[in-house]
């Protein structure tokens, strides 16, 4: 068994040594013996393919020089497996180019025909050629989402397809058909060595890849792996350039993180109709809403008329479904109703999945898009700071979602940050919400992240701050994290905020200022997701 | 009040008017350039007053001449430029007089709000926000190459998509073989047509055979200042260090920077014997880190005993060829392919300098450095040198959290 890791990587010389060459995937649950090697900051794929390597007990590894992370991954590993070897990638295609590549696949073959003591047979290697060579598959892009960018994982690749009827095209590097050109067999390798550098150019080539992708499907999802920037650039340009649905989403390959992807996909996926949600027959009755949050655990109980009857709003203990059904009883008992007076529930929030008694599940993206349209239906742009995460909803005249951004994996600039810096502060989190008048002195907090911020505000308080100036620097923060979210998908008013954030007068006053314009603050800001989530269940039944 | 602030400030306040910004930051340029021309910094030696105007000037000429610029990374192969008169604007050192100028912050928001990585280094987010704010007038031309720096071959592919401006890439390859040195020779014709076709010149070859015949000059020189580094201690501070970058990467060849180095070498031969204790630093320093302000800066103390980055190649260039010795310089930079290369270098730089202390300053984003942090520590363990890492950012001062690094900067100063 032969690891690698890029589609570059000439596998088909691995096979025709008999030998079988196996992609490095970088799933795992810690980095821990990889960050033993490499620095924290370093690529999360290439410390998995670390972690993996050492776990699965890989001896033999082929690299390319594919970008500065997997070249240090290389030094680490240069005395520490039984055979390694990096191949030199060149980023352009031309016949200077194709010699470099080619001389480099001659000197693999040397190196490995010497290590594995055994020779390298040419009719294998063409034979293998052919082989891959004689299917190809063609895919209509206007039926089709394409996923851009980074290398997706496979699982998550797989779960994406099975969420949708549409067809999907895999262009990052785990989705590559390899098609060979064999016709000048008197030079194998070279034509080879020329094939592999025509593939589907991945950022690092020097090709512009724009024509490759300019192209009428019905969606894109573009990955992007944290700490691997290439692919932002591409971002950067695409987003606006496509009239079509556009997702980005940011894997950073843990396994942690898929369940986030997948409610993003999924989101987009109800936004964009590409799933059409099932509606049934009108019902008549009262019809609830779960928002199963990281922090809070909120209901909303609806009648026939769209009616807010009752609400609760409890925080999330350990177990989602216990939570969940404390919260609906007392909703239910502020209404003075039975669960039997439910026509239909909808579930949504992080724990949506685990309350059984939900006839529907749908993201709190859908959710709180709808639940604030309701409210006010002059909103275009819904701003949502919830316990871990925030994130910003454009909604269209209609109330639909068009677009979506949410916060990368970081509690920075959501109610876990303000939380932290309350009791760093020794106060309430009620009391962080109310002091927002009269500012001394215009501190700012520079660090974006949650435990750096924190020490940063130990030296404010150290230095003998006012505790008022050091709370205004701190929703100072989580206003111009919130604020570069909307900036994301572009400024649009009216603006409502929603989530626990919302009562915080210090955070509310930031964002107005920075936006410029008032924000529709709801009269009770943690229920829209729930709101959301009963309006959905009344038009399943009603619509 | 702080007059740095009080600019910054105007400055930020205007974004949104490009045209008063691009003004604003010549006017600023202009400023530093005859302040440091009039009030000469007495701690430093001439060398530093020289080399400190002559970077303020460059990136000033460069920025008002946009019609005879082209836009380069650190390791592009100025030798060419330098020998059609054509000015270069090194973007890593533009990023770097923006964050002098206290507005870096804004330029790097602006770049992530547009959807680039918030992990890419800080050095291209500010470069790119202020391209992005139209700040920067549009150049002829753009350069880079594609080694070292991940970041250089899609930064500069935006930019000059960006700018619809022509942009050459030099693929340099990561091992050394005469196809590796015959592709760069090739694309280095190649970039000069390219040139000559957009700057409407001709390249004079002897005259680029002086540019290499100086550059050749310089390196003697450079060689020579490094023997002295073992027993003479200049005061500077840390920006001289990277002021030298100028000298030892993107004007080296220019008649100018062979006169700095001359003048360097007076200096240190002149200096007082080595005292206190001596860092040598891998790769960069953070010249904005107030720790290392406070310990390292005209310090009698804590001495800066150079940088890896200041001597990557210190080899003749083929004068004869100098399309294929320039190729040859780029390809055996000890930045570029293995590690082993850069570790070679270091041990080579201890073991002339014998320095007390080892600091890598590990710039959030630089994926080469940061990747072989541990690589170097290895190396400073096998050679007895302490050795200390510290996280933060050359460029964005947000990234620094000062009151960490403080104890462990102290505790490693005081291990010495």
């Amino acid at each position: 068994m032969v690891g690698y890791v890029c589609k570059y990587t000439p596998v088909e010389i691995i096979e025709a040594f008999g030998e079988k060459p196996v992609r490095i995937e970088s799933g795992c649950k810690s980095y821990e013996r990889a960050e033993a090697l490499l620095h924290t900051n370093t690529c999360s794929f290439v410390k998995g393919v670390l972690e993996n390597i050492i776990e699965n007990n890989i001896e033999e590894v082929i690299l390319t020089s594919c970008c500065d992370s997997i070249k240090r991954l290389y030094d680490v590993l240069k005395e520490r497996l039984k055979f390694i070897y990096i191949l030199d990638l060149p980023r352009k295609k031309d016949t200077f180019a194709v010699d470099v590549f080619y001389k480099e696949i001659i000197k693999f073959i040397d190196a490995y025909k010497a290590f594995k003591n055994k020779g390298f047979a040419i009719e294998n290697f063409l034979k293998i050629l052919e082989d891959k060579s004689s299917f190809r598959k063609m895919q209509e892009p206007s039926e089709s989402i394409a996923i851009l960018g980074a290398r997706l994982k496979d699982d998550v690749v797989e779960k994406i397809k099975n969420s949708c009827s549409v067809n999907i095209i895999n262009f990052t590097c785990t989705g590559e058909d390899r098609i060979f050109n064999i016709e000048s067999e008197d030079n194998l390798l070279k034509g080879y060595a020329a094939s592999l550098l025509n593939l589907t150019p991945c950022m690092r080539m020097a090709e512009d890849r724009s024509k490759f992708f300019n192209k009428d499907f019905k969606g894109i999802i573009y990955n992007t792996i944290k700490f691997c920037d290439y692919y932002s650039y591409e971002y950067a340009e695409m987003k606006s350039q496509f009239n079509i649905p556009f997702l980005k989403i940011e894997t950073d390959y843990t396994d942690s993180n898929s369940g986030q992807i997948l409610t993003r996909i999924a989101a987009f996926f109800e936004a964009t109709d590409i799933k059409k949600m099932e509606q049934k027959k009108a019902k008549k009755g009262y019809f609830a809403g779960i928002d199963s949050g990281s922090t809070s655990t909120n209901v909303v109980i609806i009648d026939e008329n769209k009616n807010i009857i009752s609400y609760s709003i409890i925080p999330t203990g350990p177990k989602a479904l216990e939570s969940a059904f404390k919260a609906f009883e007392i909703a239910l008992n502020n209404a003075g109703i039975k669960e039997k007076d439910i026509t239909s529930i909808v579930a949504t929030g992080y724990g949506r999945v685990s309350i059984p008694f939900a006839d529907k599940m749908v993201t709190e993206i859908t959710c709180h898009g709808k639940g604030a349209f309701f409210i006010d239906n002059r909103v275009r742009t819904v701003i949502d700071i919830g316990g871990q995460d925030s994130k910003v909803i454009r909604l269209d005249e209609s109330g639909n979602v068009i677009d979506f951004v949410m916060n990368d994996k970081c509690s920075a600039g959501t109610g876990r940050f303000l939380e932290v810096m309350s009791r760093t502060l020794g106060i309430s989190i009620n009391e962080m919400a109310k002091v927002h008048a009269e500012v001394k002195e215009n501190i700012t907090i520079t660090s974006m992240c949650t435990v750096f911020a924190e020490s940063e505000v130990i030296s404010l308080i150290a230095q003998n701050k006012d505790q008022r100036d050091i709370i205004h620097a701190l929703n100072k923060s989580v206003a111009s994290k919130a604020v570069s979210l909307v900036d994301r998908i572009g400024r649009k008013g009216k603006y409502m905020m929603t989530g626990g954030v919302a009562k915080n007068q210090g955070v509310v006053s930031a964002i107005e200022s920075k936006l410029g314009e008032k924000l529709v603050i709801p009269a009770e800001p943690q229920i829209i997701g729930a709101l959301g989530a009963a309006l959905i269940a009344f038009e399943g039944t009603n619509g | 009040m702080d007059v740095v602030r009080f600019y910054s400030n105007i400055i930020k306040r205007n974004m949104d008017k490009p045209e008063k910004i691009n003004k604003l930051i010549n006017f600023g340029l202009t400023t530093a350039y005859y302040y440091v021309s009039i009030f000469k910094d007495k701690r430093g030696p001439n060398s530093l007053h020289y080399l400190t105007k002559y970077c303020i000037k460059s990136i000033k000429d460069s920025l008002e001449n946009p019609q005879n610029s082209a836009w380069v990374n650190i390791f592009s192969p100025c030798e060419f430029l330098i020998a059609l008169d054509i000015k270069p604007l090194f973007i890593e050192a533009y990023s770097s007089f923006m964050s002098g100028f206290f507005i870096e912050d804004y330029l790097i928001d602006t770049a992530e709000s547009r959807g680039i990585a918030n992990t890419l280094c800080s050095y291209h987010k500010t470069f790119i926000g202020a391209n992005e704010l139209k700040i920067l007038k549009k150049p002829e031309f753009m350069l880079t190459t594609s080694s070292i720096c991940d970041a250089n071959v899609p930064t500069f592919r935006y930019l000059s998509k960006k700018q619809n401006v022509p942009l050459y890439i030099i693929d340099v390859p990561y091992k050394y073989s005469k196809e590796a040195v015959a592709y760069v020779k090739n694309q280095l014709i190649e970039m000069v047509e390219n040139l000559e076709e957009v700057f409407k010149r001709k390249l004079d070859l002897d005259k680029l055979r002086e540019v290499v015949k100086i550059e050749n000059k310089t390196r003697t020189l450079i060689n020579k200042y490094l023997n002295y580094l073992k027993e003479k201690t200049l005061l500077v501070p840390m920006t001289f260090e990277m002021y030298m970058l100028f000298a030892s990467h993107i004007f080296i060849g220019s008649k100018e920077m062979l006169k700095f180095y001359e003048m360097l070498l007076d200096d240190i031969k002149n200096a007082p014997p080595r005292s206190g204790k001596s860092i040598f630093f891998v790769h960069l320093l953070p010249i904005f880190e107030k720790n290392f302000q406070d310990y390292f800066n005209f310090s009698n103390k804590f001495h800066i005993a150079g940088s890896d980055l200041n001597f990557d190649y210190l080899d003749e260039i083929d004068e004869k060829d100098p399309f294929r010795g320039i190729a040859e310089k780029l390809i055996l930079n000890t930045f570029n392919g293995e590690m082993e290369r850069k570790v070679t270098r270091i041990r080579e730089l201890i073991e002339k300098i014998k320095p007390d202390g080892i600091i890598q300053f590990c710039h959030l984003g630089c994926k080469q450095s940061i990747g072989g942090t541990f690589i170097i520590k290895d190396l400073a363990t096998k050679m007895g040198i302490p050795f200390l890492y510290l996280d933060g950012d050359c460029v964005d001062k947000r990234n620094n959290q000062v009151g960490q690094n403080r104890t462990r900067l102290e505790a490693f100063l005081e291990m010495l």
